[in-house]
């Protein structure tokens, strides 16, 4: 399995002198719970090959931001964009899911019932691939984070960092074009932090993936390209 | 690792639950299919007396609740062996008596000693009893070696002894279970003077059976010729009763065991609301979702389905040794019960499954993953 290499460098300028279209993009997005405002006109634009890190204090709208990103909620107000197209118009957002964005989570949710291959099989049903490449590919993104020897452990058997580099390859079991992490370092040790950072440094650089990752670790946040940083719902610091 | 591998890794992981739903599933399935084989084996019994005498059909008096208290005057059996058509009708009077704890049902069949040729009797030991004999019958010979009795023996029924002067066949169950008696002999003793319980009718060479039918039931508004066992209704009401008790019951089965496997399902879906979540997150569609969910209730379904057959076969294998039931209930697993089954376990397995496979349908993948 092989993951397309980014087509340019970010927020390269184009043939015509203008920055590439983004990948993902928030526009001027609101999200209430009731009185609540997590989202208060927050816009975003994350370019092709980009590693952008979205940081800010708790309640600041980071995961939030990200949910929308990976279409598991709608915004209340405002366009969530991929590639341009508004996807809060979408009336089935599955294949969007399943095709063009991978999805990591603060705690992995793994299925724990299920060994760590076909936790990452189990993101491949509905693309046509027979079982044979399903677990030929599920292995193959195994060992590209470094646990093709656990391949048959289940969850409950595995470290956090181990558990977190299956739920990485799980998102990056479809080709994604753009890897959503909601802090996936947030409850590891030292080590397994430098671990998943290291897996996403190898995806970014030698691959070209495009990732927006939510954390709260400043230490994190600096191996991305760029950091934002969310107060109150919208973006204060775009670096 | 296949969709229908996922489905079965699943229930296997769950073992406890998976086999909670089954047992829930196998004991409607075992109330629904027990209820079938009970009634038509009811049925069945009660029916076999349409094969006395080998006849084409039988004629007794409509709309009673019971055949055996049917009345058919010898007069109109008379007028019927007289219809254009009929080779021979000869009057038959049925009843029941409680011989004994092992014989709660014994089958009494007055015949005239004339007219055993015509009804397909073979005295195979002994001889045939005469016309106006009080004291003597004959034995089918299934009803012999139950009894341990032979030509020469003696028979009390009720009050009175019989001298065994008898034994026959009639190659068929019904008949050979039963005494033969003279017809007066048990008109006298059931106080029937002059009636019988039916008439068995042969058909001539090429006269058409329906035809001969509707003359018979032309001339004789309160008789009914009935040739198949689904038509016996129409001259025992008990079976129209039997038949719609075990339909409401049946359903009432359906209806609780759906009600006790959707509400397991529907602590299932609230235990996996965050699976779904995830497994919504990573692209899986409704109705991918909705598949996994109802594939799980299938297989629980089939489960169900084999084990309810099993609980079935022990349960009227039971209520066959029941004194009351001995001789009346005789129960066939045919390949009919295996679709009741079947179909009982995945009507009850689908619509249990409805609701929750819906609701994991439709869960907006955020919020299941937000849930604890």
């Amino acid at each position: 399995m092989s993951v397309p290499p980014a087509t340019a460098p970010p927020g390269t300028p184009t043939a015509e002198g203008r920055r590439s279209e983004p990948v993902v993009e928030a526009v001027d997005v609101e999200v209430a719970y009731g009185p609540v405002r997590a989202l208060d006109g927050a816009t975003l634009a994350v370019h092709d090959g980009e590693w952008v890190a979205v940081a800010g204090p708790s309640g600041s709208g980071k995961s939030t931001l990200l949910q929308l990103f990976a279409a598991l909620d709608q915004p209340t107000a405002g366009e969530i964009r991929f590639r341009g197209e508004d996807l809060t118009r979408r009336r089935h957002l599955d294949h969007y899911r399943r095709n063009d964005i991978g999805l990591v989570f603060q705690l992995h949710n793994l299925l724990p019932h299920l060994d760590a291959r076909r936790n990452v099989e189990i993101a491949m049903f509905g693309t046509h691939r027979t079982r044979s490449a399903r677990r030929r590919d599920a292995e193959d993104l195994l060992s590209r984070v470094r646990l093709e020897e656990q391949a048959d452990r289940k969850p409950p058997e595995m470290s956090g960092g181990e558990r977190q580099r299956v739920a990485i390859a799980r998102a990056l079991a479809n080709r994604p074009t753009v890897l959503l992490a909601d802090e996936p370092t947030g409850s590891l040790d030292p080590e397994s932090v430098a671990n998943v950072v290291d897996v996403f440094r190898r995806l970014h650089r030698s691959e070209g993936l495009t990732i927006v990752m939510v954390t709260h670790d400043a230490d994190v946040a600096s191996a991305a390209d760029r950091v934002v940083t969310l107060e109150k719902g919208r973006i204060a610091v775009p670096s | 690792m296949t969709f229908i591998g996922l489905v079965v890794h699943n229930l296997t992981t769950r073992r406890f639950r998976t086999a909670l739903t089954a047992v829930a599933v196998a004991i409607s399935v075992t109330a629904v299919v027990t209820l079938d084989v009970v009634t038509r084996s009811l049925q069945s019994s009660a029916a076999a007396v349409l094969s006395l005498g080998h006849a084409d059909f039988i004629v007794a008096q409509t709309a009673v609740a019971d055949v055996l208290t049917s009345s058919v005057t010898q007069d109109q059996v008379s007028r019927i062996a007289a219809t254009t058509g009929v080779k021979s009708a000869v009057g038959v009077l049925v009843s029941a008596i409680h011989l004994n704890a092992t014989n709660p049902l014994f089958i009494q069949i007055g015949v005239d000693p004339r007219e055993l040729p015509a009804f397909g009797v073979h005295v195979v030991a002994g001889h045939a009893y005469s016309v106006h004999a009080s004291h003597q019958i004959m034995l089918g010979w299934e009803a012999a070696q139950n009894l341990h009795k032979h030509v020469g023996s003696t028979l009390k029924i009720g009050t009175i002894t019989y001298d065994v002067v008898g034994i026959y066949t009639i190659n068929q169950t019904f008949g050979d279970t039963a005494a033969m008696f003279p017809l007066v002999t048990l008109q006298a003793n059931t106080r029937k003077p002059g009636t019988v319980t039916l008439a068995a009718v042969k058909v001539a060479r090429g006269a058409s059976v329906q035809a001969v039918e509707n003359r018979i039931e032309r001339d004789n508004p309160d008789l009914a010729a009935v040739r198949l066992a689904t038509q016996f209704g129409r001259v025992d009401r008990n079976l129209e009763f039997l038949d719609a008790a075990q339909h409401g019951a049946e359903i009432i089965a359906l209806i609780i065991g759906v009600i006790v496997v959707m509400n397991t399902m529907l602590l299932s879906f609230v235990e996996r609301i965050r699976e779904f979540g995830v497994l919504r997150a990573v692209g899986w569609s409704r109705a991918r979702l909705l598949s996994l969910v109802m594939g799980e209730a299938l297989v629980i379904s089939l489960l169900g389905a084999a084990a309810g057959v099993g609980l079935s076969f022990a349960v009227t294998t039971a209520l066959e040794r029941f004194s009351s039931l001995r001789g009346v209930l005789a129960a066939q697993f045919s390949t009919s019960v295996f679709w009741t089954a079947l179909y009982t376990a995945i009507a009850i397995g689908v619509l249990a499954a409805l609701y929750p496979s819906a609701r994991a349908a439709v869960l907006r993948p955020g919020v299941a993953l937000r849930r604890e």
